[in-house]
């Protein structure tokens, strides 16, 4: 770590600070920011956020080595943190801090790609569901207790064995397709109340089709338990891809990502303990943070409950 | 809140409990078992399961060491090593030989040896273990080594007659050292393609020191002393092997405590830390095997064709050369293995540092490979010929944390260099099927070889291995006809090793892998037993004369099942 | 009620043929599937001989179709080629492994999450409720797997307090058929729990401090206080029992998780239950294996919440009544 990464990394920190701040400011005056910041854990939780976003956007500058090299597989293999090496590194004599950093990228990255397809599909066919009714919403419930039947890992670890070599977009899109159903189940809750409300009858006077009603008009008035699905998903996903890539069936060698940290590092515990301690550290802070933000959204968002 | 009145009766529960816990645990018999001479577990932790019992057609190391215990050799290695002649071997099932023509011997079976259902061990189980071994049906990876045998027949019950093709330096070890005689009455209703899953491959019986107990599948397996085995009673009553998903779980058993012994300690720190354990006592031993990444010279799927990389002989070599062995080793085995200079082991009397091969020169080998027209054209660091990427994957199981590690290092040496490796990790028994069929690029494998090249050579690197254990399916008549040429002048030790050298050269210049490394082992043995001898070639050969003094015995050893 | 238990275990067994469903023409889509004659990479000729006749391997799609539900019913799950015995035999022996973790994780769940939260609705706002409240957090947001790892490192390798894995010690305790045994089981026992359990019980305890809070400021209580109850009688028998209610659905809603965590728990302590033996398949492409344990566990999620949506019913009044 030279004198530029750590300004690098400070620069981060107080990008971060300037954010959450920012935000506290533009959501001062609305009801809901108010309620949001009243927790005690959604600054700190923010900050976390924010501060990893940064990080990994600015992992060149901020990492003093690139995430593949083996900077000195003799001699500094399985080195113990110090000045030079942060975090210190791995049994292949990469530099642990390095590979968190850009590895940062690759986890949050998977976690947020993979919740926007959750997300996505979980919202339309619960708005669907429970706008149409009929026969569509018996028909897409039942898809979605089957859908839950099945524990996501096992969903997972079911596709990853029958088909070799996942290319990492097609797993991505694989962990995003076992995790809407929860989504659905919530958004359409809140659709079933919407849809009696004047806003969807006066569009409908006004002679909207029913997609148009649905996605520009209920939809966006059923944000609230999409953001917060959104912000605890992300959480689940970053699990998920770690337990996997830890089992060697998520992201492939080389490409960092904290679950294949925690594996390439697992088999020299008893003496170099920080290959694999700090990724599971990592994932945990972020994971933290996001269990707060998304307590703190759902109580900001949620009208009718009280803050405990 | 006011917790007095809830915690008197609380904590009165709490100490009752705890006192009839303790009488519980103290009032409860030790079991007295069994005490003296003849006792004693021992749990061996390994990071490989066997695939079958039977010997002719199983090649896992970890299988031969099982059925070393419940088959035995006519005659069996003595400790100098020694393969050439018949001096230096040891009597096991013949009680004595001698021969009766310049190529027939004859081996006169000890009266004393009984199969475990009672029967006794007879002169047709030993043909019939020859035919067996020969057979293309049961298509033994062993049938090779027999080739310069000619016939096995019976005078009588107890004696029976080799005659060789020619005369030759090993012909006791070729006769001696690979078949396990296996019995005849049990196996001959059985149809020999049907040998790999034979429920009997499950189940054995032999003739050994151990008779077979149980397998857990995925488990365990485990083996009970023959107290009438006639060559002297085995001290330890029960060997149980427990398998682990690799290799390094199993040494932190050891460490642990959990288990008795592991063959390899593995890595640096594992040594380490073994030697710093106060009831563990670490034994090196002169290492076995050697490792190395194979090319696939054919293609996968179609042994008729070239494979499209690895059949062109530049490029290989530019592989070799562009490989720092040197410092992969030093990172993965620090001081415990040397870079071997062709495909040998350090167990090998053919070892010589000064044997001529390519050199690591990254330069040279970067000049080579875009001499054969690979250059990055697109810029992604990444070189590539014809709109095709230098790309290959690289097989390997997750058994071996060596191989994992090694696997990784390779990978960057080989994207400094241009070329994109993906790596395919997947079980023991998966790899060994892949690797058999030819499926893969190049492989990450390791040979555990036998006390002298003149069997393991031909079959990993000539025609004769093809099928078997020649999985990239190297062929060069210079090579066949040297190795040929060494293993006949075999009693002449100058010669056969320049004769052994120049085919190690040869072999080298064409770059069918890249020779990693060879171990210098260390094992571990807990160190209430004592008398542990380890033979280099099989660490477990000697395993009926360990024991554990009377006064040292733990409860595990006391257990009498 | 009894119309509306026939509705939902019509429900359950459709969701159940529902996910076999899927899984058999998942398996078919794959490349390289045993279930394709031609693909088979195993060469244990007896069993792909029974293999083709009993799963009509050989036959056009619909018919082993039929073949694989009747065989399904049958409690016929296929062949493991890993383990050379049939998969249903490899499940009934690995099934009551992964119970007894989930169980004793359970235990522990509750035992120590109900205990947490209660301490830190009573101390609200005070120091400990904020330092086990932000605990608790990040407890709940560890990988499981990771946990399991520190573990294992300070309290097996490390202090040798406990072992580094296994269920039993191989050679004393084959079986647990004594006290002693027992003993050791649990002591092999422990760790993988505790990592289970740690991880649920934090969040056990968000979710009931939470339901105490809100229980503890509704009128009853405040009638109860005002009648003068002690403190604690307050505590236990009023609010304890209405907020106790919501924890049915919670175990329905913590087993998916326990079979989910258990995977990897069970991975990095050897525990031979069914998330080991799926990875094991997994690695060792034994397919059967893998959809076996799918949909096994996927039964089990499914009897799960029927088991907690009829102890709802029986619990709460309301929901009979409505005829949910």
């Amino acid at each position: 770590m030279n004198l530029w990464n750590w300004l690098a990394l400070g620069g981060a920190a107080v990008m971060a600070l300037t954010i959450v701040a920012e935000i506290r400011r533009h959501t001062r005056t609305s009801v809901a920011g108010r309620r949001f910041f009243r927790h005690p854990t959604a600054t700190p939780g923010l900050f976390v956020l924010a501060f990893f976003v940064t990080v990994a956007l600015a992992a060149p500058l901020v990492a003093p080595y690139r995430p593949y090299q083996q900077i000195d597989i003799d001699r500094l293999a399985d080195h113990a943190p110090s000045t030079r090496f942060l975090l210190g590194t791995d049994p292949y004599s990469r530099d642990v801090w390095s590979r968190l950093v850009y590895g940062a990228r690759i986890s949050l990255g998977i976690g947020a790609l993979a919740m926007v397809v959750a997300v996505t599909i979980g919202a339309a066919v619960g708005a669907v569901a429970g706008y149409l009714r009929r026969w569509v919403d018996p028909a897409l419930m039942r898809l979605v207790d089957i859908g839950l039947a099945m524990p996501r890992m096992f969903a997972m670890l079911v596709v990853v064995a029958l088909w070799e070599h996942l290319a990492v977009p097609v797993f991505v899109l694989l962990i995003g397709l076992t995790g809407w159903f929860a989504t659905s189940r919530l958004v359409r809750a809140e659709v079933l109340s919407l849809r009696e409300r004047e806003f969807v009858s006066a569009a409908r006077a006004l002679g909207a089709g029913t997609g148009r009603v649905i996605f520009r008009h209920v939809l966006p008035n059923a944000a609230a338990p999409i953001i917060v699905s959104a912000a605890l998903g992300i959480g689940n996903v970053m699990l998920l891809e770690a337990g996997l890539s830890f089992l060697g069936l998520g992201v492939p060698s080389p490409v960092p990502s904290w679950g294949n940290m925690i594996a390439d590092g697992w088999h020299k515990m008893a003496v170099a303990w920080w290959s694999s301690t700090f990724p599971g550290l990592a994932i945990s802070l972020v994971v933290m943070a996001l269990n707060a933000v998304g307590d703190a959204l759902r109580d900001a968002l949620d009208p009718r409950r009280e803050a405990a | 809140m006011p917790t007095t009145r809830l915690a008197r009766p609380l904590a009165a529960l709490a100490a009752l409990a705890a006192l009839a816990g303790l009488i519980l645990v103290a009032g409860c018999e030790r079991p007295v078992g069994c005490t003296g001479e003849y006792c004693g577990t021992i749990v061996i932790a390994s990071g490989g399961e066997p695939d079958i019992l039977l010997p002719p057609v199983s090649e896992f190391s970890i299988t031969r060491d099982v059925t070393d215990q419940l088959f035995l050799k006519l005659a069996d290695l003595g400790p100098s090593g020694n393969t050439i002649g018949d001096e230096d071997f040891q009597p096991q099932l013949a009680e004595r030989w001698e021969w009766d023509a310049p190529t027939t011997l004859v081996f006169h079976l000890d009266p004393r040896a009984r199969w475990q259902d009672g029967q006794a061990v007879t002169a047709a189980d030993v043909a019939f273990t020859y035919d067996a071994y020969t057979d293309s049906l049961v298509n033994s990876s062993f049938r090779s080594s027999l080739r310069h045998i000619a016939a096995v027949t019976t005078r009588d019950s107890l004696t029976v007659v080799f005659r060789f093709r020619q005369r030759y330096p090993e012909m006791f070890y070729d006769a001696v050292y690979h078949l396990r005689i296996l019995p005849a009455h049990l196996l001959r209703e059985i149809p020999r393609n049907q040998w790999r899953s034979a429920a009997l491959g499950r189940a054995p019986v032999g003739d050994g020191p151990y008779r077979f107990v149980a397998w857990k599948a995925g488990e365990s397996i485990e083996l009970a002393a023959d107290s009438t085995f006639f060559l002297g009673r085995p001290h330890l009553r029960r060997v149980i092997w427990r398998f682990t998903p690799d290799q390094q779980v199993a040494v932190t058993q050891v460490i642990a405590g959990d288990a008795d012994a592991v063959e390899v300690l593995v890595s640096p720190d594992n040594v380490q830390r073994a030697r710093a354990d106060t009831n563990l006592a670490t034994y090196p031993y002169k290492g076995s095997a050697y490792g190395y990444v194979g090319f696939n010279l054919a293609m996968p799927g179609d042994t008729t064709k070239p494979h499209p990389l690895f059949g062109d002989r530049d490029l290989r070599r530019a592989l070799v050369m562009g490989t720092d062995r040197e410092r992969l080793l030093r990172n993965v085995f620090g001081e415990f293995a040397k870079v071997p200079p062709g495909p040998l082991s350090q167990l090998w009397w053919i070892w010589d540092p000064e044997i001529r091969e390519l050199p690591y020169d990254s330069g040279q080998a970067a000049r080579l490979l875009t001499r054969t027209g690979w250059t990055d054209s697109d810029g992604d660091g990444i070189r590539d010929k014809d709109g095709h990427p230098l790309a290959f994957r690289l097989l390997l199981p997750t058994t071996s944390a060596i191989r994992r590690q090694y696997a990784r290092l390779l990978q960057e040496q080989f994207r400094i260099a241009g070329v994109d490796v993906q790596l395919d990790e997947v079980d023991f028994s998966l790899f060994n099927e892949r690797a058999r069929a030819g499926r893969f690029d190049a492989l990450l494998n390791v040979w555990n070889t036998d006390p002298t090249p003149s069997s393991g050579f031909p079959q990993t690197w000539t025609p004769a291995g093809f099928g078997r254990s020649n999985y990239g399916h190297y062929d060069n008549p210079d090579v066949d006809r040297l190795v040929d040429q060494a293993v006949a002048s075999a009693a002449n030790r100058d010669q056969a090793r320049r004769a052994w050298r120049a085919a190690v050269e040869t072999l080298n210049r064409d770059a069918p892998g890249i020779f990693l490394f060879a171990t210098a082992n260390v094992a571990a043995v807990h160190k209430r037993i004592v008398g542990v001898t380890i033979r280099p070639d099989s660490w477990l050969a000697l395993l009926r004369t360990w024991r554990i003094p009377p006064d040292r015995l733990t409860d595990r050893d006391r257990v009498e099942r | 009620m009894a119309a509306w238990l026939v509705r939902r275990l019509a429900a359950s067994i459709a969701i159940v043929w529902a996910v076999a469903t899927l899984t058999f023409f998942v398996i078919h889509l794959a490349r390289g599937s045993p279930f394709l004659p031609e693909q088979s990479q195993h060469t244990d000729l007896a069993t792909l001989d029974r293999l083709r006749r009993e799963w009509g391997l050989d036959r056009p799609l619909p018919e082993q179709y039929v073949l694989y539900l009747r065989n399904l019913v049958r409690g016929d799950l296929g062949e493991s080629f890993g383990l050379r015995r049939p998969v249903a035999d490899a499940l009934a022996d690995a099934i009551p492994h992964t119970f007894t973790l989930a169980f004793a994780a359970l235990l522990i769940d509750f035992a120590v999450g109900l205990a947490l939260g209660i301490y830190q609705a009573v101390r609200e706002r005070g120091v400990g409720d904020i330092v086990l409240g932000n605990a608790a957090l990040f407890v709940n947001s560890m990988p499981t797997f990771w946990l399991g790892l520190v573990l294992l490192l300070v309290f097996a390798q490390r202090l040798h307090w406990f072992p580094v894995g296994g269920p039993s010690d191989p050679v004393l305790c084959p079986r647990v058929d004594s006290l002693p045994c027992l003993l050791d089981f649990a002591w092999h026992l422990t760790l993988p729990a505790l990592t289970l359990g740690l991880v649920g019980a934090a969040g056990t305890a968000r979710y009931q401090r939470a339901a105490m809070l809100e229980v503890i400021r509704q009128d009853y209580v405040r009638t109860a206080r005002a009648k003068g109850l002690r403190e604690r009688r307050v505590l236990l028998v009023h609010a304890l029992r209405n907020a106790l209610l919501p924890f049915i659905t919670l175990v329905g809603l913590t087993f998916p998780f326990l079979l989910t965590g258990a995977v990897l728990v069970e991975w990095v302590y050897a525990w031979p239950g069914m998330g080991r033996l799926a990875v094991t398949a997994i690695l060792q492409r034994d397919y059967y294996v893998v959809t076996g344990a799918a949909l096994v566990t996927s039964a089990m999620v499914v009897l799960g919440n029927l088991i907690a949506d009829v102890l709802y019913a029986v619990a709460d009044p309301r929901i009979r009544v409505r005829g949910a």
